[in-house]
């Protein structure tokens, strides 16, 4: 190596140790407000994901087969909503609807990983499985809460 | 932070964990900035590909494979993308290289007025220009490589080519910049 090639390698080592080190500070605050943004979205898809599927299964138990629905201990209204309502966790921004008046409990099949909304830990492995639960629908057909089957 | 951390921070980060991306950004948001920086000269460039890069983490982080290399490779060949993208878009870029409102002359402006001090300075500010106007294939490697203090195999990650490629730029790299520090010294006798 020759010396202009040293001065060049010097050169190249004292150019990397200047200029700024970090970006600006107001990039990281816009960048979380964006994540909150993103997160809070995709909070309300699931929910509505979930609020669909549970009023989707409500539709098949009342409308397409409401001979099963007689004997089906799956839906049923219960005139004590809030005693009903202890059992079940509450989903999230669930406490922004209105108070529950009456409830229907309808069983459905969710994802795993829809648990992990709840803050429970599940396996990446796991998070595609079918889990059994009872979803709580208030009066206005918005899910409440959920409630896991063994 | 080990592979494994950046990847829990990752699949933290798609399920909504603010902290984690908060984390994964503080570690991560310095040398990508410096790349984009290095690689185009202007602040502004610098500022939009780092929150592209973060906005492409947010968004699909959880894709990152560790097999095909480190994260920081991940990172940076994210925000060379962006990098020569913009540039594309904003040509000429040298013309930047000579604005004092540019954050690199502020720090030469506020160095001490000693003449050993703005001998340096104007080599620094020489070699920066240098740098800067090689073309993108060959100034990224001398920004990977010498600046940022990548071996061979991350830089190749980051830039998906041969671990030879990154070799053979690099040498074609540093003898343009050597030729044109012999010009400079030549131009200044």
């Amino acid at each position: 190596m020759n010396e202009t090639d040293q001065k060049l390698l010097q050169g190249l080592r004292e150019l990397a140790a200047e200029g700024p080190r970090d970006a600006p500070a107001e990039l990281e605050a816009r960048l979380v407000g964006e994540f909150r943004k993103r997160a809070q979205a995709r909070r309300r898809n699931v929910l509505l994901g979930v609020g669909t599927a549970a009023i989707a299964a409500a539709l098949a138990l009342t409308v397409i087969r409401p001979a099963l629905l007689q004997h089906a201990p799956a839906a049923q209204v219960s005139p004590q909503a809030d005693d009903a309502a202890l059992d079940f966790y509450p989903l999230p921004d669930s406490e922004e609807l209105p108070p529950l008046e009456s409830a229907t409990i309808v069983r459905v099949q969710l994802p795993m990983a829809s648990l992990r909304l709840m803050g429970l830990p599940v396996s990446e492995e796991g998070a595609a499985d079918l889990v059994e639960a009872d979803m709580l629908l208030g009066q206005d057909g918005m899910a409440r809460g959920v409630r896991f089957v063994e | 932070m080990s592979i494994d951390g950046d990847q829990q921070l990752l699949r933290q980060i798609s399920r909504g964990d603010e902290s984690a991306f908060v984390a994964f950004y503080r570690r991560h948001q310095g040398p990508v900035y410096r790349f984009a920086l290095q690689m185009s000269g202007q602040v502004e460039i610098a500022e939009e590909v780092t929150q592209d890069v973060f906005m492409v983490v947010m968004k699909s982080g959880s894709k990152y494979d560790s097999a095909r290399g480190s994260v920081a490779a991940y990172l940076y060949g994210i925000a060379r993308n962006f990098v020569l993208r913009k540039l594309d878009q904003e040509r000429p870029y040298l013309t930047t290289l000579d604005d004092p409102e540019s954050e690199y002359a502020d720090v030469a402006a506020d160095g001490p007025d000693t003449l050993a001090e703005l001998t340096r300075n104007e080599r620094m500010e020489s070699l920066r220009k240098a740098v800067l106007a090689l073309p993108p294939t060959y100034r990224e490697v001398v920004v990977l490589c010498d600046l940022h203090e990548l071996d061979y195999a991350e830089a190749a990650n980051a830039l998906d080519c041969a671990i030879g490629t990154v070799r053979s730029r690099l040498h074609r790299a540093r003898a343009l910049l050597s030729e044109k520090m012999r010009a400079d010294e030549r131009c200044a006798v």
